[in-house]
């Protein structure tokens, strides 16, 4: 009996000890781990919904803009997005609503990004090297003062 | 032989000084353990039961209602042969992710190969184009390769993490849950390919998502969405029609650093021996 009694302690120290185990764990660990694998499923949820989308593509552009779509839709800078020189739509628009005017780029930066003459750009694709193509000082020159940037003469 | 005479005599003092206490104590210490171990049962039961309820409740709330992963896999496709350097794809991540200063989900790398040498240059992750190059070499090849998270299926970046935070979805992305990591920096040591970083302000770890707040909306990633000479492609595995799916079955496709065995699915078109 004296014995059984030792026993006994000891299984009570270790269910009391696994108690505070389970315990611990249950604060601790969030409730949606370990649903698919060793992450908290919750924040997939949370990705998804994380902010809104940003872009919206050029389709989003014809409503209101449709006869710069049109221009931009049948000359040779048709897959250029119009997002991709203005911005994201979401600068521009909030709840379908113009919140912001959209901010129009005229820098050389804008078409030199694409179209200046460097090593690395396929052979094919249109490059310009500047002193060889205008007369006078380099610096400072903008491309759109000649070229319609909708609907590009090349 | 004497510690083991001893041993019962030490023994029945023992129990002499407990039974002492026992009697003195007015068997508290019976009435503390007594309500230990009820308390601790209770708490069992209720723990079981919330964990019970916390497997089945979450699972249908989270999930939204037009979006199934398990009807996805998703994977990517870069031509390198199409890009033209223009960086459009790294200004508009920055714009949809709000990408801290001086850190890139995605970049653009530009190769200056030669006989001599080779020369590999990204200014600001090509954000802004590239300017003229000059090397001390013959560049005889040179070409554009953008660069992002490979989304691998056997990542060394999920493995690391020592609380659960980076893990892949099961329509094949892989991502960091700001809330559970440490910013311990384990997972951007062991990602080979750099996609990896610690967002300065939140000191969390960060990287692409291939946008998954547009993707399970049935949107392209902000870099596809935006590139202008289709050398970044988005699809998903699981529709047979699907041109990205067409592309890495019928053409002959790369990946980075396939010996790190690694399983990316981000799939190259003409890359070069260069490109690590």
């Amino acid at each position: 009996m004296e014995h059984a009694r030792h026993v006994f302690r000891a299984l009570l120290v270790l269910v009391a000890g696994g108690a505070v185990v389970f315990l611990g764990r249950g604060f601790l660990v969030p409730r949606s781990y370990g649903l698919y694998g060793h992450y908290r499923y919750d924040n997939v949820a949370e990705q998804m919904n994380a902010h809104r989308p940003a872009h919206a593509g050029p389709q989003s552009c014809t409503g209101c803009h449709a006869a710069q779509s049109a221009k931009w839709s049948s000359g040779s800078h048709k897959t250029v997005s119009c997002e991709i020189c203005h911005g994201p739509l979401a600068v521009h628009v909030t709840d379908g609503k113009v919140s912001a005017k959209m901010p129009v780029d005229r820098s050389f930066t804008l078409c030199a990004r694409c179209h200046r003459k460097i090593l690395g750009r396929p052979e094919k694709f249109p490059q310009v090297v500047l002193e060889q193509h205008v007369q006078g000082p380099v610096e400072g020159r903008v491309c759109l003062d000649c070229h319609e940037s909708h609907f590009p003469k090349l | 032989m004497e510690a083991t005479k001893m041993q019962p005599g030490a023994e029945t003092a023992g129990a002499g000084a407990a039974t002492g206490d026992r009697s003195a104590g007015g068997g508290s210490r019976r009435e503390f353990l007594g309500d230990a171990i009820r308390l601790s049962g209770g708490a069992l039961v209720f723990l079981a039961g919330s964990s019970a309820s916390g497997s089945t409740e979450p699972a249908p709330k989270t999930k939204a209602e037009a979006y199934n992963w398990e009807e996805h896999s998703y994977a990517y496709l870069i031509d390198t042969q199409k890009c033209i350097g223009c960086g459009s794809c790294v200004r508009a991540c920055r714009a949809e992710n709000a990408v801290p200063d001086g850190f890139y989900r995605t970049w653009v790398e530009r190769y200056a190969v030669g006989m001599e040498g080779s020369h590999v240059d990204s200014p600001e992750g090509g954000m802004d184009g590239f300017p003229p190059l000059a090397v001390g070499f013959t560049v005889t090849k040179s070409f554009f390769v953008p660069k992002m998270c490979n989304h691998c299926k056997a990542t060394p970046c999920i493995q690391v993490c020592p609380v659960g935070a980076s893990y892949r979805t099961k329509d094949g992305v892989v991502m960091v849950d700001g809330e559970r990591c440490i910013g311990c920096a384990y997972c951007v040591q062991a990602c080979p390919y750099g996609s990896r970083f610690l967002n300065p302000s939140t000191h969390t770890a960060e990287k692409c998502t291939w946008c998954y707040h547009r993707i399970t909306k049935g949107l392209r990633p902000a870099c596809v969405e935006v590139c202008p000479t289709g050398t970044r492609q988005f699809g998903d595995m699981k529709r047979e029609d699907d041109p990205v799916r067409q592309a890495i079955e019928h053409e002959r496709v790369e990946i980075l650093q396939a010996h790190l065995l690694t399983e990316p699915r981000c799939y190259y078109l003409h890359l070069d021996k260069e490109v690590r």
